[in-house]
């Protein structure tokens, strides 16, 4: 029951998921250049923010996926 | 009554003792009131639970730094030895009390879902790493850690370093 989590558990796996095959686009050299750079770093992002279960841009806005 | 009234009221039990502070306006707190007295019961006679109305005592509130309810703190000998805010499960409730009663920090658990995920994620970053030509590093670093932190709670090497840790810094 931890208030912070502001993520419902299908939105964590959706992050989880988008996370992972952007790092698989960025590091897999399918997206190459400056994007591929970008997609190495930015994939991060979805993976991190969905393990957590705490997202920043959701804290800021006032959403929660998370009903409970 | 205040901090030290609450040391000598603790100091005077001979076992463990779970302070909650609560309010009646406090939904978590009502919440969580069934699984804690259930699991006070279980525990009768070996860990007590005092429970403390956070409206009629703030100045304690004050005194011991709580910042939200309910909290518990664990008291051992009259000493914190652990706190914890926010709603917990019945699960959560029994660690808690199954440690005051051994005179230690109850060890970290993760969910069921929690670890499913870290485990699953940090199995296709390594997996990933290890299939890509250029096998980068970081990728498998990332995978390794992540799946490490789905069963770190469970890892013995984890659990002595850090009580090691934590004696040197209390």
């Amino acid at each position: 029951m931890n208030q912070w989590i502001n993520e419902s558990g299908i939105d964590r796996v959706l992050r989880v998921i988008i996370g992972i095959v952007l790092l698989a686009l960025g590091w897999g050299g399918v997206v190459t250049g400056g994007w591929g750079v970008f997609l190495k770093i930015i994939g991060f992002v979805p993976l991190i923010t969905g393990l957590v279960g705490f997202c920043p841009a959701y804290a800021l806005l006032k959403i929660r996926t998370n009903k409970a | 009554m205040n901090q030290s009234q609450l040391h000598e009221k603790l100091t005077s039990r001979s076992h463990p003792v779970i302070v909650e502070f609560w309010a009646p306006w406090c939904v978590p707190c009502r919440a969580m009131a069934p699984a804690l007295e259930q699991t006070a019961r279980e525990f009768s006679g070996r860990v007590e639970l005092l429970r403390i109305n956070a409206d009629e005592h703030p100045d304690l509130l004050r005194d011991l730094r709580i910042f939200g309810i309910p909290t518990l703190l664990v008291m051992v000998d009259g000493k914190e030895i652990y706190r914890r805010t926010g709603a917990l499960s019945g699960g959560d409730l029994q660690a808690i009390f199954a440690s005051a009663l051994a005179g230690e920090r109850p060890a970290p658990t993760l969910r069921p879902a929690d670890r499913f995920l870290r485990g699953g994620a940090g199995m296709a970053l390594l997996v990933l790493a290890l299939a890509l030509p250029s096998q980068p590093l970081l990728l498998a670093l990332a995978g390794g850690a992540l799946l490490f932190s789905a069963v770190y709670d469970r890892c013995p090497v984890y659990r002595a370093v850090s009580a090691w840790i934590r004696g040197r810094i209390s």
